[in-house]
């Protein structure tokens, strides 16, 4: 008999892909698998709620596995074995500086950052579940071996359970089968006369069921194709050339800013024109030390020949170290495109806002190809401005001052010197209140 | 009986290939409601519509996005850096700059350190040691020294006209920044670096001359 690899190639080379490839997995375990986890009781929600926590508040300065602005994570529950003392750590860094503990004080003279205090944004059961994540958490595949060969999947149980749930569902088929053979032997048997013997495809009872689940698993998929529609989150785009942000932002620490530096001044974040890729392309012109760059699709990269793509885009040659050809741009394709009747200010939000580019654009100094990390939907826009807090000058006079106007009027309610507020005050005579 | 197991294996098989089918790998961006809103049909930064495109391109090459109008002063901005980019193998213009003193007469040194920060410190440091993360002893990617800043004479004694017009049009691997950094911004960059090259001085006389024209990534021997 032929082995299945030789019978069905395609089939065999998904089956492949589907067990080796991660997000093939990952696309698993959120969909097919969410019908079965609910029979299965929410094993591994909490895990994953930590690592969504994780990603939205501590990792821009801290990575599970390595020492980024802060110390890398991983064991945090060993070197620091009092959970209360951490929790006041998370909530009240400074405090606890203050309090004159030793190891933390060596934290922060190594480090020369201090923790940013969240105070009661995260709560103590939060906070746990981050450090569950984080102690749980596996590193990055490492970069596979010179023979090519994919590094191993890592252990993922849902994927185990999913499966269990499908044998245990074609089990009880199989004894329901079973039983009414069994029945109607002994139905026979007792001389009892067997009514016609229905065929499961044509029995009421297996149609209803079938149907229902049609319809569940249907509902889901339209309910959620309609909310998508319309959102590219996930997209990933193939680009001109495989620029890896992990290489660029991740291993050599190039300051997002150096590249995308009008998001400080403008709207938009800009592309960088080719000259600001030859200031370092220039000297440098081969991808050897980095880790192997591997394909969403599971293909490998050329580093060094995504480089001479640069060089044929610039018109530069490498040898003689000048600028022979002719130049033209790199088409790169637009990832984050935000409708037109919506204003987004870059400036506005990293200058005023303070926030990390991380926030909205996922783990970018990872990703090898770039994706759309956040929904960019307007209730993902409304939810952020609902709860991130404006930060009022302090007694320095370092924060925001846009909106001290506010604060003034507060302070000059409670001390009485206003008795009231009035539309004018807050800008109701402004021209384009009526006028726009 | 069967009929039954062949029309199972059947579903089984098409379940297994439709799981397997299907990735989260997105390389389009998906159907939108409305098109014309999400996809701006005004003029954006970089769009360009599809009829245009080949005369654009072969009108302005790379340079695409276009620049100002040369010799043309943006309101409030600084008065322009006269001297031009010598030719290959000349050194006129980068000896005449010694002369060109710092206009700045105050700023913001906290935005000056940030400048210095994001465009700077990848090669030459954080500390302008110029041992930044790109060149790290040089087990880095950028296989050639960047200029320490503060370790060694030829640039502690070198004059702020001569550091502006080498980020400005760039020196021997170092490129241009002139098109990350405004006026304003350059000279600020590189009183932050004479800033500091004056806290790190010791006691020690500094060397009266730089020699003019020194090759700025020659290695770094105290290293």
């Amino acid at each position: 008999m032929l082995p299945v690899k030789e019978i069905f190639p395609q089939l065999y080379q998904q089956t492949v892909n589907m067990i080796y490839h991660r997000p093939v997995v990952k696309w698993l375990r959120s969909h097919i698998l969410l019908l079965s986890t609910l029979i299965l009781t929410g094993n591994g929600l909490y895990a994953q709620d930590g690592h969504a926590l994780f990603q939205a508040n501590c990792a821009s300065c801290h990575s599970p596995f390595k020492d980024v602005i802060g110390p890398a994570l991983k064991g945090v529950s060993e070197r620091i074995p009092d959970k209360n003392l951490l929790h006041e750590w998370v909530h009240n860094s400074n405090k606890v500086l203050a309090s004159g503990n030793a190891y933390f004080k060596g934290l922060y003279a190594k480090y020369n950052t201090p923790m940013t205090a969240f105070g009661s944004q995260l709560s103590d059961p939060e906070i746990d579940a981050i450090i569950k994540y984080v102690e749980t958490a596996q590193p990055p595949g490492p970069p596979p071996t010179a023979n090519g060969t994919t590094p191993a999947p890592e252990e993922d149980n849902t994927l185990l359970y999913g499966i269990l749930t499908l044998i245990l569902a074609i089990i009880m088929f199989v004894m329901l089968q079973v039983n009414s053979s069994l029945k109607k032997l002994s139905d026979d048997k007792e001389g009892i006369p067997a009514h016609e013997p229905i065929p499961f495809y044509r029995n009421k009872v297996y149609i209803t069921f079938g149907i229902l689940v049609l319809f569940i698993v249907g509902g889901y998929f339209l309910t959620e194709g309609a909310i998508g529609l319309g959102r590219t989150k996930n997209y990933q785009p193939v680009q001109p050339i495989f620029y890896s942000h992990k290489v660029h932002a991740g291993i050599n620490q190039i300051s997002c800013l150096y590249c995308h530096g009008n998001a400080w001044e403008s709207k938009h974040a800009t592309v960088p024109s080719l000259n600001v890729c030859m200031n370092c392309h220039a000297a440098i012109n081969e991808y050897t030390q980095g880790p192997k760059l591997i394909r969403e699709d599971g293909s490998e990269v050329n580093g060094t020949a995504e480089i001479e793509k640069l060089y044929s885009y610039t018109g530069y040659d490498p040898k003689t170290g000048k600028y022979t050809k002719p130049a033209k741009p790199v088409e790169w394709v637009k990832i984050h495109n935000l409708p037109d009747h919506v204003f987004f200010s870059h400036a506005q939000h990293i200058r005023a806002g303070k926030v990390q580019c991380q926030t909205c654009h996922g783990p970018i100094q990872q990703m090898d190809e770039v994706k759309q990390f956040a929904e960019l939907s307007m209730g993902w826009c409304i939810n952020c401005h609902r709860t991130t807090k404006v930060n009022f000058p302090d007694s320095t006079g370092a924060g925001n001052k846009f909106y001290s106007i506010y604060e003034r009027f507060h302070n000059d309610l409670k001390s009485g010197k206003m008795d009231s507020v009035t539309v004018e005050s807050i800008g109701g005579t402004e021209c384009q209140k009526c006028h726009y | 009986m069967t009929r039954k197991i062949s029309l199972f294996s059947l579903i089984l098989v098409a379940l297994i290939a439709v799981a397997a089918g299907c990735s989260d790998i997105k390389r389009e961006p998906g159907r939108v409601y409305m098109p014309d809103m999400a996809y701006s049909r005004a003029y954006e930064t970089y769009s360009v519509t599809e009829a245009e495109r080949d005369s654009l391109f072969s009108k302005y090459g790379a340079h695409f996005s276009n620049t100002p109008v040369p010799g043309t002063v943006k309101r409030g901005a600084m008065f322009p850096f006269l001297l031009t980019k010598d030719a290959p193998g000349d050194s006129t213009n980068y000896v005449a700059s010694k002369a060109v003193k710092n206009p700045l007469t105050s700023m913001d040194t906290v935005e000056a350190e940030r400048l210095y920060l994001v465009n700077c410190a990848i090669c030459h440091g954080p500390k302008l040691d110029g041992n930044g993360p790109l060149y790290k002893d040089g087990s880095g990617p950028f296989s050639a020294a960047p200029a320490n800043l503060t370790g060694k004479a030829q640039y502690t004694s070198m004059p702020e006209g001569q550091m502006y017009y080498s980020v400005t049009y760039g020196k021997n691997k170092m490129g241009s920044y002139a098109s990350q950094l405004n006026t304003q911004q350059r000279w600020m960059v590189i009183a932050y670096i004479k800033s500091k090259q004056a806290a790190g001085k010791t006691g020690a006389a500094a060397p009266a001359a730089a020699p003019a024209g020194a090759p700025a990534v020659a290695k770094d021997s105290t290293k």
